[in-house]
């Protein structure tokens, strides 16, 4: 698994510890790392995927229909799930500003022996580090 | 001489400046069914 996802485009390491089934994947400098194409790889890896966590840097975007997005490059965005930390970076939207957060992307849906790796990712902000 | 190290600058910085701005720091994963 740490050979299948250190191939991926964007990463720069991964460390695996088998005793508490952890893995880190640190991305390249540029941040530019597909979490889905991850998760993806995980799974072809033959393991399951119980939650996905991510610290990311980026601005946050609100579309036409009222949702919230953290754009994390020019052509990459993260949907963001609606909680009360969403509320308190919501006056940010279409700024300049530029946040730090660290939130859950995904998580196998409770009483689901094998979620879909193909699973919509959403970001669900668990802490907001950074205000800039 | 030093508006062309000016223009060197804000050259640079725009292009370097949006990929520092954005960007995915870490990712940890929580994984089941390891041997």
């Amino acid at each position: 698994m740490k050979q299948h996802l250190g191939r991926q485009s964007g990463v720069q390491s991964v460390d695996v510890s088998l005793i508490d089934g952890k893995v880190d994947v640190v991305p390249k400098e540029d941040g530019q790392v597909d979490p889905a194409q991850l998760l993806k790889a995980v799974y072809d890896s033959g393991v399951t995927v119980a939650e996905m966590d991510i610290t990311v840097r980026g601005k946050i975007r609100k579309d036409s229909l009222g949702n919230f997005a953290l754009q994390v490059s020019p052509n990459q965005s993260l949907a963001i799930a609606p909680n009360d930390l969403l509320k308190t970076v919501e006056p940010l939207a279409d700024s300049p500003a530029v946040v730090t957060v660290r939130g859950e992307l995904y998580r196998k849906p409770a009483g689901k022996k094998k979620a879909a790796a193909s699973a919509p990712l959403r970001l669900l902000i668990l802490e907001v580090q950074k205000k800039e | 001489m030093n508006i062309r190290k000016l223009a060197l600058l804000f050259l640079l910085g725009s292009v370097f400046v949006p990929v520092s701005q954005a960007q995915i720091k870490h990712i940890e994963m929580r994984v089941e069914g390891m041997t």
